[in-house]
Protein backbone atom coordinates (compact mmCIF):
# COMPACT_ATOMS: atom_id res chain seq x y z
CA UNK A 1 0.00 0.00 0.00
CA UNK A 2 2.79 2.26 0.97
CA UNK A 3 5.29 1.40 -2.30
CA UNK A 4 2.53 1.50 -5.02
CA UNK A 5 2.02 4.90 -4.89
CA UNK A 6 4.84 7.08 -6.17
CA UNK A 7 5.58 9.70 -3.91
CA UNK A 8 5.28 12.36 -7.08
CA UNK A 9 2.67 12.36 -9.10
CA UNK A 10 4.71 11.94 -12.31
CA UNK A 11 1.74 9.54 -13.76
CA UNK A 12 -0.17 12.67 -14.43
CA UNK A 13 2.17 14.33 -16.34
CA UNK A 14 1.91 14.78 -20.15
CA UNK A 15 5.01 12.74 -20.40
CA UNK A 16 3.34 9.60 -19.17
CA UNK A 17 0.87 10.10 -22.31
CA UNK A 18 3.53 11.00 -24.83
CA UNK A 19 6.65 9.15 -24.07
CA UNK A 20 5.46 5.99 -24.41
CA UNK A 21 4.20 6.19 -28.35
CA UNK A 22 7.38 8.03 -28.96
CA UNK A 23 9.55 5.00 -27.90
CA UNK A 24 6.86 2.69 -29.70
CA UNK A 25 7.62 4.50 -32.81
CA UNK A 26 11.22 4.43 -32.62
CA UNK A 27 11.62 1.03 -31.11
CA UNK A 28 9.84 -0.07 -34.24
CA UNK A 29 12.14 1.81 -36.38
CA UNK A 30 15.00 -0.02 -34.68
CA UNK A 31 13.51 -3.39 -35.24
CA UNK A 32 12.94 -2.82 -38.76
CA UNK A 33 16.44 -1.53 -39.11
CA UNK A 34 17.84 -4.66 -37.20
CA UNK A 35 15.81 -7.06 -39.17
CA UNK A 36 17.08 -5.91 -42.49
CA UNK A 37 20.94 -5.67 -41.22
CA UNK A 38 20.64 -9.60 -39.80
CA UNK A 39 19.20 -10.59 -42.98
CA UNK A 40 21.23 -8.97 -45.55
CA UNK A 41 24.30 -10.26 -43.12
CA UNK A 42 22.80 -13.97 -43.32
CA UNK A 43 22.27 -14.10 -47.31
CA UNK A 44 26.27 -12.47 -47.74
CA UNK A 45 26.95 -15.28 -45.45
CA UNK A 46 25.27 -17.63 -47.52
CA UNK A 47 26.55 -17.03 -50.74
CA UNK A 48 29.77 -16.13 -49.31
CA UNK A 49 30.00 -20.09 -47.34
CA UNK A 50 28.34 -21.48 -50.75
CA UNK A 51 30.84 -20.05 -53.13
CA UNK A 52 33.96 -20.01 -51.53
CA UNK A 53 36.85 -22.76 -52.90
CA UNK A 54 34.80 -23.18 -56.00
CA UNK A 55 34.44 -21.61 -59.61
CA UNK A 56 32.27 -22.22 -62.51
CA UNK A 57 33.04 -22.04 -66.09
CA UNK A 58 30.66 -21.21 -68.48
CA UNK A 59 30.51 -21.67 -72.21
CA UNK A 60 28.62 -20.07 -74.96
CA UNK A 61 25.39 -21.67 -75.78
CA UNK A 62 25.81 -23.44 -79.36
CA UNK A 63 25.13 -21.94 -81.83
CA UNK A 64 22.10 -22.72 -84.03
CA UNK A 65 24.19 -24.45 -86.87
CA UNK A 66 26.79 -26.39 -84.56
CA UNK A 67 26.00 -29.79 -84.51
CA UNK A 68 26.16 -31.90 -80.68
CA UNK A 69 29.13 -33.47 -81.73
CA UNK A 70 30.98 -30.21 -82.04
CA UNK A 71 29.55 -29.22 -78.50
CA UNK A 72 30.68 -32.43 -77.23
CA UNK A 73 33.99 -31.86 -78.16
CA UNK A 74 34.11 -28.06 -77.08
CA UNK A 75 33.46 -29.54 -73.38
CA UNK A 76 35.59 -32.13 -74.19
CA UNK A 77 38.37 -29.89 -74.61
CA UNK A 78 37.23 -27.43 -71.56
CA UNK A 79 37.60 -30.91 -69.18
CA UNK A 80 40.90 -31.65 -70.34
CA UNK A 81 42.49 -28.75 -69.47
CA UNK A 82 40.26 -28.32 -66.54
CA UNK A 83 41.65 -32.07 -64.99
CA UNK A 84 45.30 -31.02 -66.38
CA UNK A 85 45.70 -28.28 -63.69
CA UNK A 86 47.19 -28.99 -60.42
CA UNK A 87 44.46 -27.30 -57.68
CA UNK A 88 41.42 -28.71 -59.18
CA UNK A 89 39.49 -31.53 -57.50
CA UNK A 90 36.34 -31.81 -59.11
CA UNK A 91 34.73 -30.48 -62.79
CA UNK A 92 31.09 -31.53 -63.12
CA UNK A 93 29.37 -30.33 -66.28
CA UNK A 94 25.64 -29.41 -65.22
CA UNK A 95 22.90 -30.95 -67.00
CA UNK A 96 20.23 -28.91 -69.41
CA UNK A 97 17.69 -30.13 -66.92
CA UNK A 98 20.37 -28.95 -63.87
CA UNK A 99 20.65 -24.89 -65.12
CA UNK A 100 17.12 -24.77 -65.97
CA UNK A 101 16.66 -25.68 -62.16
CA UNK A 102 19.06 -23.22 -61.25
CA UNK A 103 17.64 -20.33 -63.01
CA UNK A 104 14.04 -21.33 -61.89
CA UNK A 105 13.80 -18.99 -58.79
CA UNK A 106 15.40 -16.30 -60.88
CA UNK A 107 13.49 -16.60 -64.14
CA UNK A 108 10.46 -18.45 -63.15
CA UNK A 109 9.32 -21.67 -64.67
CA UNK A 110 7.68 -19.91 -67.85
CA UNK A 111 10.75 -17.90 -69.21
CA UNK A 112 12.61 -21.29 -69.40
CA UNK A 113 11.91 -23.27 -72.44
CA UNK A 114 13.59 -25.47 -74.93
CA UNK A 115 14.23 -22.52 -77.34
CA UNK A 116 15.75 -20.32 -74.67
CA UNK A 117 19.87 -20.71 -75.55
CA UNK A 118 21.57 -21.35 -72.35
CA UNK A 119 25.21 -21.50 -71.74
CA UNK A 120 26.85 -24.66 -70.36
CA UNK A 121 28.60 -24.90 -67.34
CA UNK A 122 31.38 -26.47 -65.29
CA UNK A 123 30.95 -26.22 -61.96
CA UNK A 124 34.85 -26.62 -60.35
CA UNK A 125 35.52 -27.25 -57.14
CA UNK A 126 39.08 -26.12 -56.20
CA UNK A 127 41.61 -27.52 -53.82
CA UNK A 128 41.84 -25.17 -51.03
CA UNK A 129 45.59 -25.97 -49.85
CA UNK A 130 46.63 -25.42 -53.61
CA UNK A 131 44.59 -23.42 -55.49
CA UNK A 132 45.65 -22.81 -59.40
CA UNK A 133 46.27 -19.24 -61.48
CA UNK A 134 42.98 -18.59 -62.03
CA UNK A 135 43.77 -15.45 -64.50
CA UNK A 136 46.11 -17.98 -66.23
CA UNK A 137 43.44 -20.65 -66.47
CA UNK A 138 40.87 -18.14 -68.12
CA UNK A 139 43.52 -17.63 -70.87
CA UNK A 140 43.57 -21.15 -71.89
CA UNK A 141 40.37 -22.25 -71.88
CA UNK A 142 39.28 -18.41 -73.78
CA UNK A 143 42.01 -20.39 -76.27
CA UNK A 144 40.54 -23.58 -76.65
CA UNK A 145 36.53 -22.28 -76.56
CA UNK A 146 36.22 -19.10 -77.70
CA UNK A 147 33.89 -16.77 -75.52
CA UNK A 148 34.41 -19.61 -72.17
CA UNK A 149 34.17 -17.19 -69.05
CA UNK A 150 35.74 -18.32 -65.78
CA UNK A 151 33.52 -16.86 -62.83
CA UNK A 152 35.10 -16.75 -59.29
CA UNK A 153 32.44 -15.21 -58.08
CA UNK A 154 34.48 -12.47 -56.44
CA UNK A 155 33.30 -9.56 -58.39
CA UNK A 156 29.70 -9.65 -57.93
CA UNK A 157 29.99 -10.87 -54.40
CA UNK A 158 32.75 -8.20 -53.55
CA UNK A 159 29.80 -6.10 -54.26
CA UNK A 160 27.03 -7.55 -52.25
CA UNK A 161 29.08 -7.65 -49.39
CA UNK A 162 29.82 -3.90 -49.59
CA UNK A 163 26.17 -3.51 -49.92
CA UNK A 164 25.76 -5.68 -46.50
CA UNK A 165 28.32 -3.64 -45.02
CA UNK A 166 26.53 -0.38 -46.33
CA UNK A 167 23.18 -1.63 -44.67
CA UNK A 168 24.29 -2.93 -41.04
CA UNK A 169 26.16 0.86 -41.37
CA UNK A 170 22.80 1.89 -41.81
CA UNK A 171 21.22 -0.43 -39.15
CA UNK A 172 23.86 1.05 -36.65
CA UNK A 173 23.11 4.41 -37.31
CA UNK A 174 19.24 4.28 -36.99
CA UNK A 175 19.91 2.77 -33.58
CA UNK A 176 22.29 5.04 -32.54
CA UNK A 177 19.33 8.00 -33.64
CA UNK A 178 16.98 5.95 -32.12
CA UNK A 179 18.89 5.79 -28.97
CA UNK A 180 19.88 9.50 -29.31
CA UNK A 181 16.39 10.37 -29.39
CA UNK A 182 15.23 8.31 -26.50
CA UNK A 183 17.83 9.79 -24.29
CA UNK A 184 17.07 13.80 -25.48
CA UNK A 185 13.37 12.83 -25.21
CA UNK A 186 13.73 11.56 -21.52
CA UNK A 187 15.60 14.83 -20.63
CA UNK A 188 13.27 16.76 -21.63
CA UNK A 189 10.45 14.88 -20.20
CA UNK A 190 12.42 14.72 -16.85
CA UNK A 191 13.50 18.40 -16.60
CA UNK A 192 9.83 18.98 -17.05
CA UNK A 193 8.81 16.88 -14.10
CA UNK A 194 11.44 18.39 -11.91
CA UNK A 195 9.82 21.81 -12.62
CA UNK A 196 6.55 20.54 -12.60
CA UNK A 197 6.33 18.94 -9.17
CA UNK A 198 9.31 21.24 -7.78
CA UNK A 199 7.50 22.03 -4.30
CA UNK A 200 6.97 18.02 -3.94
CA UNK A 201 10.81 17.63 -4.26
CA UNK A 202 12.07 20.47 -1.98
CA UNK A 203 9.39 19.19 0.95
CA UNK A 204 10.74 15.24 0.37
CA UNK A 205 14.41 16.93 0.49
CA UNK A 206 12.80 19.13 4.05
CA UNK A 207 12.05 15.60 5.30
CA UNK A 208 15.17 14.34 4.82
CA UNK A 209 15.28 12.83 1.17
CA UNK A 210 18.37 12.90 -0.98
CA UNK A 211 19.10 13.21 -4.11
CA UNK A 212 18.97 9.76 -4.80
CA UNK A 213 15.47 9.13 -3.26
CA UNK A 214 14.07 11.89 -5.82
CA UNK A 215 16.16 10.60 -8.79
CA UNK A 216 15.03 6.82 -8.12
CA UNK A 217 11.01 8.41 -8.60
CA UNK A 218 11.83 9.78 -11.78
CA UNK A 219 14.19 6.37 -12.78
CA UNK A 220 11.33 3.70 -12.06
CA UNK A 221 8.53 6.25 -13.88
CA UNK A 222 11.06 6.52 -17.07
CA UNK A 223 11.58 2.88 -16.89
CA UNK A 224 7.79 1.71 -16.48
CA UNK A 225 7.36 4.36 -19.80
CA UNK A 226 9.87 2.77 -22.09
CA UNK A 227 8.90 -0.61 -21.59
CA UNK A 228 5.40 0.15 -22.29
CA UNK A 229 6.50 2.16 -25.16
CA UNK A 230 8.98 -0.46 -25.91
CA UNK A 231 7.14 -3.69 -26.12
CA UNK A 232 4.61 -2.36 -27.85
CA UNK A 233 6.57 -0.71 -30.61
CA UNK A 234 8.35 -4.27 -31.12
CA UNK A 235 4.43 -6.07 -31.22
CA UNK A 236 4.01 -2.80 -34.21
CA UNK A 237 7.48 -4.33 -35.64
CA UNK A 238 6.80 -8.49 -35.45
CA UNK A 239 3.70 -7.49 -36.86
CA UNK A 240 5.34 -5.95 -39.98
CA UNK A 241 7.89 -8.51 -40.00
CA UNK A 242 5.14 -11.28 -40.05
CA UNK A 243 3.06 -9.63 -42.73
CA UNK A 244 6.18 -8.47 -45.40
CA UNK A 245 7.68 -12.51 -44.78
CA UNK A 246 4.35 -13.65 -46.41
CA UNK A 247 4.18 -11.10 -49.18
CA UNK A 248 8.43 -12.63 -50.16
CA UNK A 249 7.00 -16.18 -49.80
CA UNK A 250 4.12 -15.51 -52.45
CA UNK A 251 7.53 -14.44 -54.74
CA UNK A 252 8.88 -16.75 -56.69
CA UNK A 253 12.52 -15.28 -56.56
CA UNK A 254 16.07 -16.11 -54.93
CA UNK A 255 16.67 -12.38 -55.54
CA UNK A 256 15.43 -12.06 -51.81
CA UNK A 257 16.65 -13.63 -48.89
CA UNK A 258 15.00 -16.27 -46.44
CA UNK A 259 12.89 -14.85 -44.21
CA UNK A 260 13.90 -16.49 -40.83
CA UNK A 261 15.59 -15.29 -37.45
CA UNK A 262 17.13 -17.73 -35.46
CA UNK A 263 16.91 -17.67 -31.65
CA UNK A 264 19.77 -15.49 -30.84
CA UNK A 265 18.30 -12.97 -33.55
CA UNK A 266 15.33 -13.14 -31.90
CA UNK A 267 16.64 -12.55 -28.41
CA UNK A 268 18.64 -9.65 -29.71
CA UNK A 269 15.15 -8.42 -30.96
CA UNK A 270 13.18 -8.89 -27.10
CA UNK A 271 16.32 -7.12 -26.26
CA UNK A 272 15.63 -3.83 -27.63
CA UNK A 273 12.56 -2.72 -25.41
CA UNK A 274 14.91 -3.93 -23.01
CA UNK A 275 17.81 -1.50 -24.07
CA UNK A 276 16.04 1.37 -24.66
CA UNK A 277 13.95 0.98 -21.17
CA UNK A 278 17.43 0.60 -19.39
CA UNK A 279 19.05 3.95 -21.31
CA UNK A 280 15.46 6.05 -20.46
CA UNK A 281 16.15 4.87 -16.68
CA UNK A 282 19.54 5.74 -16.74
CA UNK A 283 19.37 9.22 -18.25
CA UNK A 284 16.32 10.01 -15.87
CA UNK A 285 18.26 8.99 -13.14
CA UNK A 286 21.60 11.46 -14.68
CA UNK A 287 18.98 14.27 -15.58
CA UNK A 288 18.08 14.24 -11.92
CA UNK A 289 21.16 14.01 -10.49
CA UNK A 290 22.57 16.73 -11.99
CA UNK A 291 19.98 19.28 -11.61
CA UNK A 292 19.82 18.58 -8.56
CA UNK A 293 23.47 18.58 -7.69
CA UNK A 294 23.36 22.52 -9.49
CA UNK A 295 21.27 23.50 -6.60
CA UNK A 296 22.50 25.06 -3.61
CA UNK B 1 21.95 20.92 19.92
CA UNK B 2 20.78 23.92 18.26
CA UNK B 3 23.48 27.32 18.97
CA UNK B 4 23.05 30.28 16.57
CA UNK B 5 26.06 32.98 17.29
CA UNK B 6 25.54 36.45 15.74
CA UNK B 7 23.41 35.26 12.84
CA UNK B 8 21.82 37.97 10.00
CA UNK B 9 19.33 36.86 7.17
CA UNK B 10 18.21 39.59 4.73
CA UNK B 11 16.57 38.58 1.26
CA UNK B 12 18.11 39.69 -1.59
CA UNK B 13 18.58 43.69 -1.04
CA UNK B 14 15.99 44.37 1.45
CA UNK B 15 16.36 45.06 5.22
CA UNK B 16 17.94 42.38 8.18
CA UNK B 17 14.93 40.45 9.23
CA UNK B 18 17.05 38.81 11.76
CA UNK B 19 20.17 40.52 12.99
CA UNK B 20 22.47 39.57 15.50
CA UNK B 21 20.49 36.48 16.72
CA UNK B 22 22.73 34.41 19.33
CA UNK B 23 20.58 31.67 21.59
CA UNK B 24 21.18 27.95 22.83
CA UNK B 25 18.30 25.61 23.24
CA UNK B 26 19.88 22.72 25.33
CA UNK B 27 19.21 19.39 24.26
CA UNK B 28 15.60 17.68 25.33
CA UNK B 29 14.23 21.91 25.91
CA UNK B 30 10.93 22.81 25.27
CA UNK B 31 10.44 26.31 23.87
CA UNK B 32 7.44 28.71 22.41
CA UNK B 33 8.59 31.28 19.87
CA UNK B 34 6.55 34.38 19.75
CA UNK B 35 6.50 37.10 17.82
CA UNK B 36 4.34 39.72 15.81
CA UNK B 37 4.01 38.79 12.06
CA UNK B 38 6.73 39.92 9.93
CA UNK B 39 9.17 39.25 12.96
CA UNK B 40 11.22 36.64 11.47
CA UNK B 41 9.96 33.61 12.90
CA UNK B 42 9.90 32.14 9.84
CA UNK B 43 12.74 32.88 8.57
CA UNK B 44 14.95 31.80 11.93
CA UNK B 45 12.59 28.23 12.05
CA UNK B 46 13.83 28.04 7.86
CA UNK B 47 17.27 28.42 9.12
CA UNK B 48 16.85 25.35 11.59
CA UNK B 49 15.59 22.76 9.32
CA UNK B 50 18.09 24.15 6.41
CA UNK B 51 15.75 25.45 4.13
CA UNK B 52 17.67 29.10 4.44
CA UNK B 53 20.98 30.12 4.32
CA UNK B 54 22.53 32.69 6.65
CA UNK B 55 23.70 36.26 5.73
CA UNK B 56 26.06 36.11 8.94
CA UNK B 57 26.98 34.11 11.84
CA UNK B 58 27.18 30.55 12.61
CA UNK B 59 24.26 28.16 13.14
CA UNK B 60 25.38 24.97 14.74
CA UNK B 61 22.60 22.14 15.23
CA UNK B 62 23.68 18.38 17.46
CA UNK B 63 26.94 19.96 18.04
CA UNK B 64 27.86 20.25 14.70
CA UNK B 65 28.53 23.41 12.02
CA UNK B 66 25.42 23.30 9.42
CA UNK B 67 26.27 26.55 7.56
CA UNK B 68 28.02 24.54 4.71
CA UNK B 69 27.11 21.59 4.60
CA UNK B 70 26.95 19.01 1.56
CA UNK B 71 23.58 17.99 0.06
CA UNK B 72 24.08 14.71 1.41
CA UNK B 73 25.04 15.68 4.92
CA UNK B 74 22.19 18.51 4.64
CA UNK B 75 19.97 15.33 4.22
CA UNK B 76 21.16 13.48 6.82
CA UNK B 77 20.87 16.20 9.43
CA UNK B 78 17.06 17.08 8.64
CA UNK B 79 16.49 13.22 9.08
CA UNK B 80 16.68 14.18 13.04
CA UNK B 81 14.21 17.35 12.36
CA UNK B 82 10.85 17.10 12.54
CA UNK B 83 9.12 20.13 10.88
CA UNK B 84 5.23 21.13 11.16
CA UNK B 85 4.66 23.87 8.56
CA UNK B 86 2.22 26.64 8.66
CA UNK B 87 0.77 25.52 5.61
CA UNK B 88 0.98 22.07 6.51
CA UNK B 89 2.54 20.90 3.24
CA UNK B 90 0.80 17.89 2.73
CA UNK B 91 0.97 15.78 -0.83
CA UNK B 92 -2.34 15.54 -2.05
CA UNK B 93 -2.10 12.20 -4.27
CA UNK B 94 -0.97 10.36 -1.12
CA UNK B 95 -3.07 9.17 1.54
CA UNK B 96 -3.25 10.63 5.12
CA UNK B 97 -1.19 7.35 6.10
CA UNK B 98 1.08 7.50 3.11
CA UNK B 99 1.75 11.62 3.80
CA UNK B 100 2.28 10.64 7.54
CA UNK B 101 4.72 7.38 6.39
CA UNK B 102 7.27 9.73 4.40
CA UNK B 103 9.80 10.38 6.60
CA UNK B 104 9.93 6.79 7.60
CA UNK B 105 9.99 5.39 3.84
CA UNK B 106 12.70 8.05 3.30
CA UNK B 107 14.52 6.85 6.22
CA UNK B 108 14.26 3.35 4.61
CA UNK B 109 12.48 1.58 7.67
CA UNK B 110 10.33 -1.62 6.56
CA UNK B 111 7.08 -1.50 5.07
CA UNK B 112 4.82 -3.36 7.74
CA UNK B 113 6.29 -1.30 10.64
CA UNK B 114 5.75 1.28 9.16
CA UNK B 115 1.83 0.75 8.47
CA UNK B 116 1.40 -0.42 11.86
CA UNK B 117 3.11 2.86 13.53
CA UNK B 118 1.50 5.25 11.54
CA UNK B 119 -1.62 3.99 11.33
CA UNK B 120 -1.65 4.13 15.53
CA UNK B 121 -0.42 7.73 15.44
CA UNK B 122 -3.20 8.94 13.31
CA UNK B 123 -5.39 7.18 15.97
CA UNK B 124 -3.44 9.17 18.53
CA UNK B 125 -4.10 12.62 17.04
CA UNK B 126 -8.04 11.41 16.16
CA UNK B 127 -7.61 10.63 12.80
CA UNK B 128 -7.73 6.96 12.85
CA UNK B 129 -11.22 6.96 11.05
CA UNK B 130 -9.19 8.88 7.88
CA UNK B 131 -6.09 6.78 7.21
CA UNK B 132 -7.36 6.65 3.82
CA UNK B 133 -8.61 9.81 3.19
CA UNK B 134 -6.84 12.11 0.76
CA UNK B 135 -5.82 16.02 2.35
CA UNK B 136 -7.86 17.65 -0.48
CA UNK B 137 -11.15 15.87 2.04
CA UNK B 138 -9.68 16.29 5.21
CA UNK B 139 -10.33 19.69 7.17
CA UNK B 140 -7.62 22.28 7.84
CA UNK B 141 -8.03 20.93 11.46
CA UNK B 142 -7.53 17.45 10.33
CA UNK B 143 -4.80 18.64 7.78
CA UNK B 144 -2.72 20.16 10.56
CA UNK B 145 -3.02 16.90 12.63
CA UNK B 146 -1.95 15.06 9.55
CA UNK B 147 1.16 17.34 9.36
CA UNK B 148 1.94 17.05 12.99
CA UNK B 149 1.63 13.35 13.06
CA UNK B 150 4.22 13.46 9.72
CA UNK B 151 6.46 15.88 11.55
CA UNK B 152 6.76 13.41 14.87
CA UNK B 153 6.48 9.87 13.37
CA UNK B 154 10.17 9.65 13.36
CA UNK B 155 11.05 10.55 16.24
CA UNK B 156 13.05 13.76 15.24
CA UNK B 157 15.46 14.59 18.05
CA UNK B 158 14.38 18.52 17.06
CA UNK B 159 10.51 19.17 16.55
CA UNK B 160 10.27 22.73 14.64
CA UNK B 161 6.65 23.73 14.20
CA UNK B 162 5.22 27.01 12.60
CA UNK B 163 1.74 28.02 14.10
CA UNK B 164 0.77 23.87 14.41
CA UNK B 165 -2.55 24.62 16.58
CA UNK B 166 -3.59 27.59 14.15
CA UNK B 167 -6.45 25.75 12.27
CA UNK B 168 -8.03 23.73 15.33
CA UNK B 169 -10.18 24.02 18.35
CA UNK B 170 -8.37 24.75 21.85
CA UNK B 171 -9.47 20.83 22.96
CA UNK B 172 -7.02 19.91 19.91
CA UNK B 173 -4.96 22.53 20.21
CA UNK B 174 -4.29 21.31 23.85
CA UNK B 175 -4.26 17.78 23.18
CA UNK B 176 -1.86 18.43 20.37
CA UNK B 177 0.66 20.02 23.29
CA UNK B 178 0.17 17.42 24.77
CA UNK B 179 1.40 15.28 22.26
CA UNK B 180 4.61 17.61 21.50
CA UNK B 181 5.04 17.43 25.45
CA UNK B 182 5.03 13.34 25.35
CA UNK B 183 7.74 13.69 22.46
CA UNK B 184 9.63 16.15 24.96
CA UNK B 185 9.69 13.75 27.64
CA UNK B 186 11.19 10.80 25.19
CA UNK B 187 14.15 13.89 24.85
CA UNK B 188 13.18 15.92 21.75
CA UNK B 189 14.22 18.99 21.48
CA UNK B 190 10.85 21.00 21.04
CA UNK B 191 10.02 24.82 19.58
CA UNK B 192 6.70 25.77 18.60
CA UNK B 193 6.08 29.14 17.18
CA UNK B 194 2.76 30.49 17.71
CA UNK B 195 1.12 33.21 17.85
CA UNK B 196 -1.71 31.52 20.52
CA UNK B 197 -0.76 33.56 23.72
CA UNK B 198 -3.09 31.83 25.86
CA UNK B 199 -1.68 28.58 24.99
CA UNK B 200 2.16 29.69 25.74
CA UNK B 201 0.89 30.82 29.00
CA UNK B 202 -1.23 27.81 29.88
CA UNK B 203 1.75 25.21 29.39
CA UNK B 204 4.54 27.76 30.63
CA UNK B 205 7.33 26.48 28.87
CA UNK B 206 10.43 29.34 28.21
CA UNK B 207 9.60 31.98 25.29
CA UNK B 208 12.02 33.16 22.71
CA UNK B 209 10.35 36.69 21.69
CA UNK B 210 11.33 38.25 18.20
CA UNK B 211 11.18 41.79 17.87
CA UNK B 212 12.74 44.26 14.99
CA UNK B 213 14.62 41.02 13.74
CA UNK B 214 16.10 40.54 17.18
CA UNK B 215 15.80 37.48 19.57
CA UNK B 216 15.09 37.61 23.51
CA UNK B 217 14.57 34.49 25.65
CA UNK B 218 12.17 34.77 28.48
CA UNK B 219 12.18 31.89 30.90
CA UNK B 220 8.90 32.59 32.08
CA UNK B 221 6.25 33.01 29.93
CA UNK B 222 3.54 34.58 32.22
CA UNK B 223 5.90 36.93 33.53
CA UNK B 224 7.42 37.80 30.18
CA UNK B 225 10.88 38.62 32.59
CA UNK B 226 14.19 37.58 31.15
CA UNK B 227 15.29 34.68 33.23
CA UNK B 228 17.74 31.88 33.36
CA UNK B 229 16.78 28.47 31.77
CA UNK B 230 16.82 25.29 29.91
CA UNK B 231 18.17 27.71 27.01
CA UNK B 232 19.73 31.53 26.72
CA UNK B 233 19.69 33.84 24.59
CA UNK B 234 22.28 37.00 24.04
Amino acid sequence: MLRRRSDLPLDRDPSGRYLPWLVAVMVFLAALALVCAMAMNKVVQRWDQGLSGSITIQIPPPAETSTAAANEMAIDRIIDILLDTDGIIIAEVLEPDEIAELLKPWLGTEAISQDLPLPMLIAVVLDPRTSPDLGRLARQLDEAVPGTLLDDHQSWLGELLSLARSIELLAALVLALVGSCAIAMVIFATRMGLAIHGQIIELLHLIGAQDSYVAAEFQSHALKLALRGGVLGLLLALITLVAVARLMSRVESALFPEFSLQPLEWSLLALLPLAIALVAMLTARWTVLRTLGRMP
Amino acid sequence: MVRFEDVAVRYGAGPEVLRNVSFHLEPGSFHFMAGPSGAGKSSLLKLMYLAQQTNHGRIRLFGRDVTGLSRKDRAITRRRIGVVFQDFRLLDHLSALENVALPLKIGGQREDKIREHVAELLAWVGLGEQINAFPPTLSGGQQQRVAIARAVVARPSLLLADEPTGNVDDRIAVRLLYLFEELNKLGTTILIATHNESLVSRFNHPVLRLKDGKVRLFRDSASGHLQPGKGSAA
